[in-house]
């Protein structure tokens, strides 16, 4: 009886849960931006940063050509190179914005066809494909 | 504009003896059980948590909110231990893909895997965060050098079932572990040597070492015990009404929490051994409980697959929890607050 007098304490609103869309970790939160300093060189960078520069422009290049290739991977049919000596094929889709889950359709598995599904890139170690008649491209992933 | 206040029909007697009922915070997110939490100290940015779920995915939050900060991905087990240091710079994972991995809880980046032969259960960081400690079903304690992590780990053999919780302690001179051989030993970690043996009825299902007092916090079968961590002689031991899997005591040494399986938070003095109050809240038995670093608050993991936080001092503004007199309540001018309905059992 007399627990049930008392009034529940109040909040200001419930904890914030998980963003269902990315893995989190706000690179704008003010505990980001003060222990991560950027590799983009301001400026005003002394002789080291033509090093950074060059690296930077090098990375973006990867990256660049990575995208690339995963345009390329649109609709062609791919080949997965996965763990545990596992190798499918599959109609390449799409890839989240995290590269990590990878949309393909038609996957040939050795219990038959999925007509769609979704590949876990932490499991792909490597996809090939024929970019153009007679030549097979390699990408790591 | 947001919520109204809902205000129940209660008299107020007088405002300064009315009690106010806990309100727990729930963070949701995990989808499985969660078997193990661990906060960083205070840092400029305030004091972080960090669950570890059968699900895999260990989450970071905002210790005093409970806001989710991040999710480490990376592990393909379930993750049974996890761990920040003090500056929450860093966090270690331990799970049943048979590796430890050390994260930047920063940016949520995998820094390392360490490669193991069996399912890792326990990890802590030393002090300086330059050593990890790892322990799991393969028995053996180890020794990981972060600056040199390519060389081979310190081995510490000696337990003859699997390691469930290992912790650096006195300075990180020693180690104190608990295995499912119902020991707890206590290491020195230059020798490798057992300095000392507690043997036990049953496994010990918690360990908890405060460095401040160095008094180590265990749990087995119903019962609480509190020991020395250089003597590990018993200073008092305390016995719940249901089996506990956790406990922790208040930086302050003025209370002590515990859960276990009968889902139920109970809350005891540390001086005089009573009990002070048990909180309900939980659907699943609880698998662990830690008090946060500046005492405000405590965390439980349950079986439910959530976590919730628990007010020290209930009815007191903090974190999200917002103290209201009895004159706010029923004011026009009274911001948007959540005052939550009366417990509907499941």
């Amino acid at each position: 009886m007399r627990s049930s007098m008392k009034t529940p304490v109040s909040v200001l609103r419930l904890p914030r849960g998980p963003d269902p869309n990315s893995r989190g970790f706000d690179p704008n939160s003010p505990r980001f931006v003060a222990l991560c300093p950027t590799t983009v060189p301001s400026s005003s960078s002394s002789s080291s940063g033509s090093a950074d520069e060059e690296e930077q422009r090098l990375r973006a290049e990867l990256r660049e050509r990575f995208l690339r290739t995963l345009l390329l991977m649109t609709g062609k049919r791919v080949r997965f190179d996965m763990h545990e000596h596992v190798r499918v094929h599959a109609r390449f889709g799409a890839s989240d914005i995290d590269v990590l889950t990878l949309q393909v359709s038609d996957l040939e598995t050795p219990l038959g066809v999925q007509r769609e599904a979704l590949l876990r890139c932490q499991d792909v170690i490597a996809c090939s494909f024929e970019a153009r008649e007679g030549a097979r491209s390699v990408a790591t992933v | 504009k947001g919520l109204r206040l809902f205000v129940s029909c209660h008299p107020f007697w007088s405002p300064v003896s009315m009690a106010m009922r806990q309100t727990p915070l729930t963070c949701s997110g995990h989808t499985r059980p969660v078997v193990d939490l661990a906060f960083s100290g205070i840092t400029p940015y305030g004091y972080f948590l960090i669950s570890a779920c059968k699900d895999g995915k260990p989450m970071l939050r905002q210790g005093d909110t409970g806001d989710w900060i991040g999710t480490f991905l990376g592990h393909k087990g379930a993750v049974w231990g996890a761990t920040l240091n003090k500056e929450a710079t860093k966090a270690a994972t331990a799970a049943a893909d048979f590796t430890a991995k050390v994260w930047d809880a920063v940016t949520g980046d995998e820094v390392l895997t360490l490669a193991h032969k069996h399912i890792v259960k326990s990890v802590n960081f030393t002090e300086d965060s330059n050593c990890l400690l790892t322990g799991g079903n393969d028995k053996v304690l180890r020794i990981y050098d972060l600056g040199k992590p390519e060389a081979e780990p310190q081995e510490i053999a000696g337990h003859t079932s699997a390691i469930k919780k290992a912790l650096w302690c006195n300075n990180d001179q020693h180690i104190l572990s608990a295995a499912e051989d119902k020991t707890i030993r206590l290491w020195d970690k230059n020798t490798k040597e057992a300095v000392k043996t507690l043997s036990f009825d049953a496994s010990v299902s918690s360990m908890e070492y405060i460095p401040d007092g160095e008094i180590l916090v265990i749990t087995y079968g119903r019962t609480i015990a509190f020991y020395s961590a250089h003597s590990l002689d018993l200073i008092k031991a305390v016995d719940a009404p249901a089996s506990i899997h956790s406990a922790s005591l208040h930086p302050e040494k003025d209370f002590f929490v515990a859960g276990g399986d009968d889902f139920k938070l109970y809350k005891y003095d540390y001086s005089t051994k009573d009990e002070m109050e048990s909180y309900k809240g939980h659907f699943g038995p609880i698998h662990c409980v830690r008090f946060s670093p500046d005492g405000e608050l405590y965390a439980s993991g349950s079986e439910d697959g959530t976590l919730r936080l628990w007010q020290t001092a209930v009815g007191k503004t903090y974190g999200l929890w917002k103290c209201v007199l009895p004159e706010e309540l029923s004011s026009e001018n009274s911001e948007a607050l959540y005052c939550p309905p009366a417990e509907i059992k499941a």
